[in-house]
C-alpha cells in the first residue's frame, strides 16, 4: 500500500530486506516463500555491492578443510544444494589442489585428510594425469587433489532470487539507497529511501522521489556497508571490510578450478568463469569500503604468481580487473590483526539483544557459497520475532530458469540459432530457453563475444528497464573481449523505441564508461589494442571524442592531463568502486595505470612490428 | 601463428611463439586453441576478405567460424557449428587479418572435430575392417544415416583423390571413358553429390614416376644444388606435363633432383575435415621429406597448396619429428628459382613461343606471399603478354567447387575471375593451382597452363 504524501510516498510492509547481493536478495525470497510480505531495497542494482566482485568459486568446502572444517562442512552441502536448484547458475567444473615442488608435502596431506574428514569427495592424482584433466597446467605439478569445486554467476544467482520474490508477491527495489531508518521509541520502524528515478524499474532522467516504507521488521544484509546502516540507529557494528583483487582472462586457459595446494596466501586460484577464466586474489584491510586503492602491482601479482600453475598465463590477454570487499565481522575485543585469519562465518546480530533497539537485525560475514544456508537462518530467525509459522522450503524449490531442462538440443531446429549461440544462450536462461528464445522473430546475434541475441536482451530489458548494466549482469552482452566496444550500441539500440533518443544515449553512456573503468588496468598488449580500435570506432562514427572545448558544463581540468600524476600519490587512483558504473560524483582522475608496460613494449614489438 | 618467411633461420622459427598446440595435444582433433582467441580484436577484416561470405548469406565468416566459436568452446563440448563446413579452406583470412589470429588453424581443427564428431561410427567401422573384424565393422554402420554416410563417403572420396587417380592412371583411357559418361556423372550427381556440370580432369596415359622412372631418375647429380620434389597427386596423374617442366627447368639450372616417395599432401583432406586421412598422409611424407632435408635437400613443389600444406598446414596441426624442418625448407618451385637464380637476366634475353596468358594468383599463393611472382618474372618476357586477372578467389577452392550443393555458389565466387579472364588479351590460362586451373578451364573454356610450362618454353630447348 503506498500513498502519497507532500514529501513523497508512504508505503508499509512486513519486512524491509536492505541490500540486494546474495544474502539480501536470499532472504528475501525465502521470506516471501513463507508468505510474509517482504521489500528488498538497493542502493545500485542487484550484486552492486561485493556480489559482482567476488571471484565465482563455488565451494566444495576444500579450501577451508584444514583451516575452518566447520566452514568447510557448511559449503560442500550447500554446493550440493545449488547444484540442484540453482543449476543454470552453477558449472560444475570440479576443481585441483596442485602441488608444486617448493609446496610443503604435510599440507598436501593434511588437506587431503581434511577433505575426507568433512566428507568432500578427494580424489589423488599424479602429475600426467592432472594434466591430462588439463593440458595448459605447468609440468612442474607434483600431484594434485581432485575435489567438487565449481563455478557460481552470482548476478544470474541475485536475479533468479529477486524474480521468485517477486513471483511470491515480494517487492524489488533497485536504485534505491536507504538514506535513514525510522525510530521510534528505540525501534526500528522502517526506512527511509531515495527512489534515483521514481519506484519501479529505473529509467534514466525520470524525477527521483523520496519514499518511507514502515515495516515490522527491518533486515540489514548490506555486507561491507552494514556498519553505515547501523550509524543511523546509533548503533555500532564493526565490519572490517577487506579488499580483493580479481582479474579476468580473455578465453579460458582451464576448464576447472585450480588452487595452489598451500597454506593460506596471495594470488592462488584461477576460476573459470562462463567465457574467461579469473585469477585471485588477495585478502587486505581497508578502511572504507568504497574508497580504496586500486593498484597496479596487485594485477601484476596475479599473473606473475598464477603463471606458476598455469605458465600460458604469462603471455595471456587480460581484459579486465576489478576488486572487491569482504564484509569481515569480528566480535568486540577478538583483536586479530591479519585479516586472513578472520572467520570466514557469518554473524547474526540482533539488535535488541546486543543494543536494546528493536525491530533490526544484522547480517554480516560469510561467503556466497553459503548465502541460502545464512538467509535461512536468518528467515528462521526473523519469522520467530514476527510469529509466522513458514518452513523453509529453499533448498528444494528450484529457482526460475533451474526448473527441468537440457542443453542438448538441436540450437538451428528449435531457435535457429548456430550451436555454440544457442548452446551458450541456454545455459544462461535454463528453463527460460522456450519463452525468452522463440519469439518467431528475427533473432540476431547482438554481443557476439558472449553470443548474446536480440530476443535474450529483450527480455532483460522488460525486467532491467534502462539500466544496460542490469541487462548486462543478466545477459552478459559487452562481457567479452571487445569489452562493448563492438554491442553497447547495439544493446542501447534494443531500448528503442521503447524509450526515447536522450534516454538511450544516457544509457550507453553509462554502459560504455562502465565498461572502459574495468579495464584501465588491462591496458598493454592486445586489450591496448582493442581500447584503441573501440576508441577510434566510437570516435569517428558516434562522436565520441567531440570536442571536450565546447563542451559548456562542467569545464575541463587541463592540468589533470599536463601535469601528470602528482609526485607520492602515484598508483593510488583512488576511484570509486562500482560494479555498474553508478554515477561517478568523485571527478577523480583515471590512474595512470603505467604498470606492466615494459611487458606491452615487449609485446608490441614482437606482434605487431613497429605499428 | 607460423607462416615461414622466405628464408627464415631454424632459430628464429623455434622463438616465434611459445604456445604450439601441437606440441602438448597428441591428436590434432583434440587440440584447445580457444589461446589463440587472445589476438582478435573483432575488426572484421577477415570477414571481408572472405569470398564464401561473399555470396552465401548462410555463412557466418571466419570471425564466427574461429575466433568467436573457440572461445564460446567449454571444456571438451562437441559443438562446432554444421556451417564450419561451408569454409572452402581459402586461407583467404587467414592472411587478412592483421594481428595473427591463428584462422586456418582453427578451421581446420573445428573441422576435424566436426566432421569426427558426425560421423565417429564409420571412422570406427573403417578401424574395424582394418583390423578384420567385419562383424563389429557392420555394427557401427548400422548407427549411421544414410544421408551422414553418403556425404561422408563423398567427401571421403573427393580428399583422397590420390586414391582415386591411382586406380584411374592404372586404366586411363577406361577411367576417362567412365567418367566422362554422361550417365556417370548424372550418377554422380544424383546420388552422391558430385555436380554433372563438372567434367573430371583427364588421366594421363603415363604417371609422372613412371615416365621418371622409365628416365633413369635424375641427370644430373651435384652435392651443392640438390632438390627433393614434391609433386603431389595432380601432376603425377593428370598434368605430368607440369612436373616434367619442372624438371627440365631445374636440371636447365643444374640442379640435382630426386623424387621421394609420397602421399596427398592433405589438403583436400584438411578443407574436408578429414584430420585422421591427412595425419596418415603427412607422417609417410615428413618422415621421407626429412630425410632428404637432414642430407641437405631442399623442398620443392609446383603446387602451391602442396608448399602451403606443407609450410603451414603441417606445423599447426602436426607434431611428428621433422615437422618443423620440412616445414622450414619448402618452397614453391618458382620462389625458389628466383631466389637462387638470376631468372630475369636469362628471361630477358628469351624469344620464347608461348601464347598471351590471362594469369590468376591462387589464393594459397597468396598466402605465401608469390602472388605476384609470374606476373613480375614474366614481365621481363617480351613475346608473351601476361595479364593479372585481378585478386578475386576462383571459387573452386580444391574439392569445394566439387560438391553439387556448393556448384552454384563455387561459380559465383568464380564469376569476377571468369570475366577478368575474358577482358583480358591471352585466350590461355596461367596459374601455379591445379584446382583453380579446373575452375578457370572449366569457367571460360581456355586452355591452362603452369608458369613452369612458360619457363620452359623460354629457357629449355
Ligand atoms: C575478493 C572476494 C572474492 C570472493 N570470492 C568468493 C568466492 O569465490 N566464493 C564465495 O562463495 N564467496 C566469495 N566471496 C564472498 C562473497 O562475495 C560475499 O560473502 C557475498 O557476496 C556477500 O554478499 P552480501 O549480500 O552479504 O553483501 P553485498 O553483495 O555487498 O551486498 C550488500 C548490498 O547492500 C547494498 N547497500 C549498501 N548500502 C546500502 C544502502 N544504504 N541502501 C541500500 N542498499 C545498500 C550494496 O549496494 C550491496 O549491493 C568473495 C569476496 C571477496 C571480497
Ligand atoms: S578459409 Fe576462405 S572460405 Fe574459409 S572462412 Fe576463411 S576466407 Fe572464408
Ligand atoms: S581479421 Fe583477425 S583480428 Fe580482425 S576480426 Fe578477423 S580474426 Fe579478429
Amino acid at each position: 500500500m503506498s500513498v502519497h504524501t507532500s514529501s513523497g510516498t508512504e508505503s508499509d510492509t512486513e519486512v524491509v530486506v536492505i541490500g540486494g547481493g546474495s544474502t539480501g536478495c536470499g532472504i528475501a525470497r525465502d521470506l516471501a516463500m513463507r508468505g510474509v510480505e517482504v521489500t528488498l531495497v538497493e542502493k545500485g542494482n542487484l550484486t552492486h555491492g561485493t556480489t559482482g566482485r567476488m571471484h565465482g568459486l563455488l565451494h566444495s568446502g576444500a579450501r577451508y578443510a584444514v583451516s575452518d572444517q566447520e566452514s568447510a562442512r557448511e559449503c560442500i552441502t550447500e554446493t550440493r544444494v545449488l547444484e540442484d536448484i540453482a543449476s543454470h547458475c552453477v558449472e560444475e567444473t570440479g576443481g585441483l589442489f596442485v602441488q608444486l615442488e617448493e609446496d610443503d608435502d604435510a599440507y598436501y596431506e593434511e588437506k587431503l585428510q581434511g577433505c575426507r574428514d568433512c566428507d568432500i569427495p578427494a580424489e589423488e592424482l599424479t602429475a600426467e594425469q592432472a594434466r591430462e584433466v588439463e593440458p595448459y597446467l605447468t609440468n612442474e605439478a607434483q600431484r594434485a587433489i581432485r575435489v567438487p569445486d565449481g563455478a557460481i554467476d552470482p548476478f544470474r544467482l541475485c536475479v533468479a532470487n529477486a524474480a521468485d520474490t517477486e513471483r511470491h508477491g515480494g517487492r524489488i527495489e533497485t536504485h534505491a539507497p536507504v538514506t535513514d531508518l525510522l525510530v521510534e521509541d528505540g525501534e526500528v520502524v522502517g526506512v527511509e529511501i531515495q527512489h534515483e528515478s521514481g519506484p519501479g524499474k529505473r529509467v534514466h532522467g525520470k524525477e527521483g522521489e523520496t519514499e518511507e516504507i514502515r515495516a515490522e521488521y527491518v533486515v540489514n544484509a548490506t555486507g561491507a556497508w552494514a556498519g553505515r546502516i547501523g550509524e543511523m540507529a546509533g548503533l555500532d557494528i564493526e565490519v572490517r571490510p577487506s579488499k580483493g583483487v580479481m582479474v579476468v582472462m580473455n578465453v579460458r586457459q582451464v576448464d576447472t578450478v585450480i588452487n595452489r595446494c598451500k597454506p593460506k596466501g596471495d594470488a592462488d586460484i584461477v576460476v573459470p568463469h562462463e567465457t574467461t577464466c579469473i585469477l585471485g586474489t588477495t585478502d587486505e584491510e581497508v578502511s572504507d569500503p568504497e574508497e580504496y586503492p586500486e593498484e597496479q602491482w596487485e594485477v601484476d601479482l596475479m599473473i606473475d604468481e598464477l603463471s606458476k600453475l598455469v605458465p600460458l598465463l604469462e603471455d595471456a590477454r587480460t581484459i579486465r580487473s576489478y576488486w572487491g570487499v569482504r564484509p569481515l565481522y569480528e566480535p568486540p575485543d577478538t583483536g586479530t590483526t591479519d585479516p586472513t585469519d578472520i572467520s570466514r562465518q557469518f554473524f547474526l546480530l540482533d539488535h535488541a539483544d546486543r543494543d536494546g533497539v528493536a525491530g533490526m537485525t544484522s547480517i554480516v560475514g560469510g561467503k556466497l557459497t553459503t548465502y541460502r544456508l545464512m538467509a535461512e537462518e536468518i528467515s528462521n530467525h526473523v519469522c520467530e520475532q514476527l510469529g509466522v509459522e513458514g518452513e523453509c522450503t529453499t533448498a528444494e524449490e528450484p529457482l526460475p530458469g533451474s526448473e527441468d531442462f537440457s542443453v542438448l538440443r538441436d540450437y538451428m531446429e528449435e531457435f535457429g540459432l548456430r550451436s555454440p549461440i544457442g548452446k551458450r544462450s541456454v545455459q544462461r536462461l535454463g528453463s527460460k530457453a522456450e519463452e525468452v528464445l522463440k519469439t518467431g522473430e528475427r533473432n540476431p546475434v547482438v554481443c557476439t563475444c558472449e553470443a548474446v541475441t536480440s530476443a535474450e536482451l529483450r527480455d532483460a530489458i522488460s525486467h532491467a528497464g534502462t539500466d544496460l548494466n542490469a541487462t548486462r549482469i543478466r545477459t552478459r552482452a559487452s562481457m567479452g573481449n571487445c569489452q562493448g566496444g563492438f554491442c553497447c550500441h547495439r544493446m542501447a539500440a534494443e531500448l528503442s523505441p521503447a524509450y526515447d533518443e536522450r534516454v538511450v544515449r544516457d544509457s550507453l553512456d553509462e554502459l560504455y564508461q562502465e565498461r572502459f573503468k574495468g579495464q584501465r588496468h588491462a591496458l598493454w598488449g592486445e586489450q591496448l589494442s582493442q581500447a584503441m580500435l573501440n576508441h577510434a570506432l566510437h570516435a569517428t562514427t558516434m562522436n565520441r571524442d567531440r570536442d571536450p572545448a565546447r563542451k559548456e558544463e562542467p569545464g575541463i581540468e587541463y592540468g589533470a592531463f599536463d601535469a601528470g600524476p602528482s609526485p607520492g600519490v602515484s598508483g593510488d587512483g583512488s576511484t570509486r568502486a562500482t560494479a555498474d558504473g553508478g554515477v561517478r560524483s568523485d571527478g577523480g582522475t583515471p590512474d595512470s595505470g603505467a604498470g606492466r608496460s615494459g611487458k606491452s613494449a615487449k609485446k608490441r614489438e614482437g606482434e605487431h612490428g613497429d605499428q | 601463428m607460423s607462416t615461414p618467411e622466405s628464408d627464415p633461420t631454424p632459430e628464429e622459427h623455434e622463438s616465434e611463439t611459445d604456445f604450439d598446440p601441437a606440441g602438448v595435444f597428441e591428436d590434432p582433433t583434440e587440440m584447445d586453441l580457444r589461446p589463440g582467441a587472445d589476438s582478435c580484436y573483432k575488426c572484421s577484416t577477415c570477414d571481408t576478405s572472405c569470398p564464401v561470405a561473399e555470396v552465401d548469406d548462410d555463412f557466418p565468416g571466419p570471425k564466427f567460424q574461429g575466433p568467436e566459436q573457440w572461445r564460446l568452446k567449454q571444456g571438451d563440448d562437441q559443438d562446432i557449428d554444421p556451417s564450419i563446413t561451408d569454409c572452402s579452406n581459402c586461407m583467404r583470412c587467414d592472411n587478412a587479418c592483421p594481428s595473427s589470429v591463428p584462422l586456418s588453424q582453427m578451421h581446420n581443427t573445428a573441422r576435424g572435430e566436426y566432421v569426427e564428431g558426425q560421423a565417429p561410427s564409420l571412422w570406427n567401422a573403417e578401424d574395424s575392417l582394418a583390423e578384420g573384424e567385419y562383424r563389429e565393422a557392420l555394427t557401427y554402420l548400422r548407427d549411421v544415416p544414410s544421408e551422414v554416410s553418403i556425404e561422408f563417403l563423398r567427401n571421403r572420396v573427393l580428399s583422397n583423390y590420390g586414391t582415386l587417380a591411382g586406380l584411374g592412371s592404372k586404366v586411363p583411357r577406361l577411367a576417362n571413358l567412365v567418367m566422362g559418361n554422361r550417365i556417370t556423372s548424372w550418377a554422380n550427381d544424383r546420388f552422391f553429390g558430385i555436380p554433372s556440370e563438372r567434367d573430371f580432369p583427364e588421366f594421363a596415359d603415363r604417371t609422372f614416376r613412371e615416365w621418371w622412372r622409365e628416365r633413369g631418375g635424375p641427370k644430373v647429380e651435384r652435392e651443392d644444388k640438390r632438390v627433393a620434389y614434391f609433386h603431389g597427386d595432380y601432376s603425377n596423374y593428370n598434368t605430368p606435363e607440369v612436373a616434367k617442366a619442372m624438371v627440365r627447368v631445374y636440371e636447365h639450372f643444374g640442379y640435382e633432383i630426386r623424387v621421394p616417395t609420397q602421399r596427398c599432401s592433405g589438403t583436400p583432406m584438411f578443407a574436408n575435415g578429414m584430420l585422421r586421412d591427412a595425419r596418415r598422409a603427412a607422417a609417410v611424407n615428413i618422415t621421407n621429406l626429412s630425410e632428404f632435408v637432414d642430407r641437405g635437400y631442399d623442398v620443392i613443389a609446383s603446387c602451391t597448396s602442396c608448399s602451403m600444406a606443407l609450410r603451414q598446414e603441417y606445423p599447426e596441426l602436426f607434431d611428428f619429428e621433422g615437422t618443423r624442418e620440412v616445414s622450414i625448407h619448402t618452397y614453391e618451385a618458382l620462389e625458389y628459382l628466383r631466389i637462387h637464380e638470376d631468372l630475369e637476366e636469362e628471361l630477358g634475353e628469351s624469344k620464347a613461343d608461348f601464347p598471351d596468358l590471362a594469369y590468376h594468383a591462387p589464393c594459397h599463393a597468396r598466402n605465401q606471399g608469390l602472388d605476384r611472382q609470374a606476373i613480375e618474372l614474366f614481365g621481363e618476357l617480351d613475346s608473351v603478354a601476361v595479364e593479372d586477372v585481378g585478386d578475386s578467389c576462383s571459387g573452386i577452392s580444391g574439392t569445394y567447387g566439387w560438391k553439387s550443393e556448393k556448384y552454384e555458389k563455387s561459380m559465383e565466387i568464380g564469376g569476377e575471375m571468369f570475366e577478368h579472364m575474358k577482358d583480358a588479351q591471352g585466350e590461355t590460362g596461367l596459374t601455379e593451382c591445379p584446382t583453380c586451373a579446373m575452375q578457370m578451364g572449366h569457367g571460360t573454356g581456355y586452355d591452362i597452363r603452369h608458369p613452369l610450362e612458360v619457363l620452359e618454353a623460354a629457357l629449355v630447348d
